[in-house]
């Protein structure tokens, strides 16, 4: 049996579109915050990007995207209002006086364009808790730059280190940004909380994805200052070595091996039963094998290609040498970890019916009592009535009023289609 | 104002980056958090190179400095019993302990969760492990590399379609578990205030690798396909590095109102990129490598930081690929004030990176003190706040207990 959510009775307005935002907030969503994303016809590209029953657009599109369940509306609730208009504005700041949590991740200025910026709203709830979510900040020379998770994983140092061993720069992941500045926005909000809780007092957040990723690669921080370089070293390591990937038999199956003991080494010849090859002299040592590595690679490589990733990785494990099959999302849902851990979740999203059952990563922590899953997937302004009755304390009336002059909308506009993709 | 986490003890008996990680995301905003090592060769990050000054040094390593700022550091033999009733004792005291042994190593030591909280019932023990307490795997040996290999990361993400999988540097799985387990302590800590019990976290860095792309599980369920990596290669608008003057950037095709071959062609002087064989992405990537050389000789006539100003002030979104010492060294995070200038005693003063937000405008991240050397808060711990007297310390530190 669940416990009532940790953060029952916190409420957050969320300004929110693309990716680390959202991602950020399902967090207090999950945990039992309210949290009422605020959305707009005529930003609708994140119910757009899917991903759909075999790439398919269904009818009702905007309600049945996975990544909406995964965390755009994960355990959230939707408004759809305007918030340009006059009338908008004047909904959103009765409801940001009564709520706890303001998250935007415009670009700095628009909040206080539209008279929400913390100092505004801190004017209406003082004991309000603002956090804005940008590539670069809210100051400095940079603040006005657009940004994609890619872009910021170059400018923050982590393409430039990544690559393969002696390779071009290249960018580390096309969404890695996103998350870590989600799990820090997470973490920002909940110390946020956790700061008023004891002292009564709201907070500003300026929250920087750069910045975030520059905290991801401290140690190069450091070594940049001294004067040392780090190489690209792919799949390999500074020291540790056979440290790499080896092909499996099998079209693009292969293994990970990290070596860093003589046992392991010695286990490892015990188990390719003894080649000659791997007798040398120069594989005797750490350094000699790392000094030696391509070789090494190469030769380990030739016979790893004889063997099933999973068997020899089980078999390398019992062995006690650090070994991992490189999976994929296939794999990963039929694996017997995945299965003995629960960790994988099957939803069916009551509001999307027909998309049936669908498999969904589970939360990376667990606590006992606490239920992490997706329990709901809010569709489009499916909380407009409540949100604005309870929340905002307008009447019937003034609701249908705000519908009829399309200020609230649980529709598309008539014709919507894909605005650009990245 | 002083750290949000001040209140707080926390106790890390972390033997992987993602527990010390963890730790110090919590040190930064404020938490007295006293780092337990073994007695002798310490954290084996302290081995790990590179080393500031270049030699091997156990207080010099760039992976222990940078991920143990505001810590105080203590060793403790917990092999050995009056090690463990030392443990026991910060415990009674602490609000959190983080530690990334293998799943049973502290049941087996009789510290395990069980026993912990019988001297402290509100204690959030958090343990992050490579592959979580239970499971088939829960026993295997893990690092980073093993970690996004069985996280789907590394077939998926970064490297090249026609290349064998390649991943990300500096333990970014272990980064990210230890985030994930920073967002759980204070959910636990929440969760403490209103109830008074304690709770122990289970945080996989496995999961993290999982969890952490947003197309990897899901995308499978919906189109039948296993995401796969490659996603940059060829795509010279929207992935590739390409060389500037100074550096290398990154374009987008983001912020051209959906004309992105003609603002390009304008900002770039180049009408050739307006050819109808560039029309779409999709014919973009078949002719990328014509493509590329109609960009790169143009941008080759830019310094990053000009290009930067310059297709900002049009609205254009491109990523400048920087180098760590242009990180360092960077105008627009000077004026953000977000190094953290901390002095230590072997290598001297270092900016450290912040922890990512500001609040209430200034930098978030506590400045009491850079790593701590092995042992250097032994007496100030065990003297000063547990009351072992002096005596007592040199005869625990002759029986190898500290």
């Amino acid at each position: 049996m669940s416990t009532p959510g940790i953060l029952a009775g916190i409420r957050v307005l969320t300004l929110e579109q693309v990716h680390s935002l959202p991602w950020g907030t399902s967090f207090l969503a999950d945990l039992g915050a309210q949290v009422i994303r605020i959305e707009s016809v005529d930003h609708l590209q994140d119910r757009e990007a899917g991903p759909f029953p075999n790439n398919q657009r269904g009818e009702e599109w905007w309600n049945e995207g996975g990544n909406l369940a995964y965390y755009g509306t994960r355990n959230k609730q939707s408004l759809c209002l305007e918030v340009t208009t006059p009338k908008g504005k004047e909904v959103f700041l009765r409801l940001a006086k009564n709520s706890d949590v303001v998250t935007d991740n415009f670009r700095p200025g628009t909040m206080q364009r539209l008279g929400f910026d913390h100092a505004s709203l801190a004017k209406i709830n003082p004991r309000i808790i603002t956090l804005s979510s940008t590539a670069y900040g809210h100051t400095g020379p940079w603040r006005r730059a657009g940004s994609r998770a890619r872009t910021v994983d170059a400018a923050c140092g982590m393409s430039f280190l990544t690559g393969y061993e002696g390779g071009p720069s290249q960018r580390a992941s096309n969404n890695y940004m996103d998350h870590s500045t989600g799990n820090n926005v997470a973490y920002a909000l909940l110390l946020a909380i956790y700061h008023r809780n004891r002292t009564g007092q709201g907070v500003r957040i300026d929250l920087a994805m750069q910045e975030t990723g520059i905290s991801c690669i401290g140690p190069a921080v450091l070594e940049a200052q001294r004067g040392i370089t780090r190489p690209r070293v792919g799949c390999g390591h500074l020291w540790k070595s056979p440290h790499n990937v080896y092909p499996c038999r099998g079209t693009d199956r292969w293994i990970a091996i990290s070596v860093w003991e003589d046992a392991q080494w010695t286990a490892l010849q015990d188990v390719m039963n003894d080649p000659a090859w791997a007798a040398d002299s120069r594989f005797q040592t750490t350094l000699g094998r790392w000094q030696h590595r391509r070789e090494l690679d190469n030769l380990l490589g030739t016979w790893t290609a004889t063997q099933d990733d999973r068997q020899l990785m089980r078999t390398l494990q019992e062995r006690g040498i650090c070994a991992g099959a490189i999976l994929t999302a296939q794999d990963l849902v039929a694996d017997p970890h995945m299965q003995g851990r629960h960790y994988m979740q099957e939803f069916e999203n009551q509001a999307a019916p027909h998309i049936g059952t669908r498999v969904y990563a589970g939360r990376p922590f667990r606590m006992p009592g606490v239920n992490l899953t997706i329990r709901h997937v809010a569709t489009l302004g499916q909380h407009n009535h409540e949100v604005l009755r309870d929340v905002a304390g307008l009447s019937n009336e003034e609701i249908e009023e705000l519908a009829r002059e399309g200020i609230i909308s649980s529709t598309p506009k008539l014709g919507e289609t894909a605005a650009e993709s990245e | 104002m002083s750290g949000i986490l001040s209140n707080l003890l926390v106790v890390e008996l972390a033997a992987a980056p993602s527990g010390a990680f963890c730790a110090k995301l919590l040190a930064d905003q404020g938490a007295d958090c006293i780092k337990i090592e073994p007695p002798g060769q310490g954290d084996l990050a302290r081995r790990e190179p590179p080393f500031i000054g270049g030699e091997p040094h156990p207080d010099r390593s760039t992976a222990f400095l940078a991920f143990n700022t505001n810590k105080r550091g203590v060793t403790l033999d917990l092999a050995q019993a009056a090690g463990r009733q030392l443990l026991v004792r910060l415990v009674k005291e602490a609000d959190v302990v983080i530690e990334s042994f293998p799943p049973g190593v502290m049941e087996r030591l009789a510290i395990g969760y069980e026993a912990l909280k019988q001297v402290n019932p509100r204690l959030v023990l958090v343990s992050i492990t490579y592959f979580g307490e239970d499971g088939p795997y829960s026993n295997y040996l893990g690092d980073d590399l093993i970690a996004q290999a069985l996280g789907g990361y590394l077939y998926a993400v970064t490297g090249s379609a026609d290349r064998p999988p390649m991943g990300t540097v500096l333990q970014q799985m272990e980064i990210t578990a230890a985030r994930n387990g920073a967002i759980a302590v204070m959910a636990a800590l929440l969760h403490r205030e209103t109830t008074g019990e304690g709770k122990h976290l289970d945080v996989s860095v496995m999961e993290a690798a999982i969890s952490t792309p947003s197309g990897l599980i899901h995308p499978y369920s919906f189109t039948g396909r296993s995401p796969r990596r490659g996603g940059g290669d060829r795509n010279v608008m929207d992935g590739m590095h390409l060389p500037t003057r100074d550096g290398e950037v990154t374009l987008t095709t983001a912020g051209t109102g959906g004309r992105p071959m003609e603002v390009w062609a304008e900002f770039l002087q180049e009408p050739r990129l307006l050819d109808p064989k560039f029309a779409s992405r999709q014919l973009r990537l078949e002719n990328w490598e014509e493509l590329r050389d109609l960009i790169a000789p143009k941008l080759a006539q830019w310094n990053n930081l000009d290009l930067m100003r310059e297709t900002m002030a049009r609205g254009l979104v491109i990523g400048l690929v920087q180098s760590p010492d242009q990180v360092v060294n960077s105008p627009h995070l000077a004026e953000r004030g977000y190094f953290v200038e901390l002095q230590h005693a072997e290598v001297g003063p270092l900016k450290y990176s912040g922890p990512g937000f500001l609040i209430d405008g200034a930098n978030a991240m506590s400045a009491l003190r850079a790593a701590p050397r092995l042992g250097e808060h032994n007496e100030e711990v065990y003297c000063g706040e547990l009351g072992i007297p002096l005596e007592d310390l040199g005869r625990l530190r002759g029986a190898g207990v500290i």
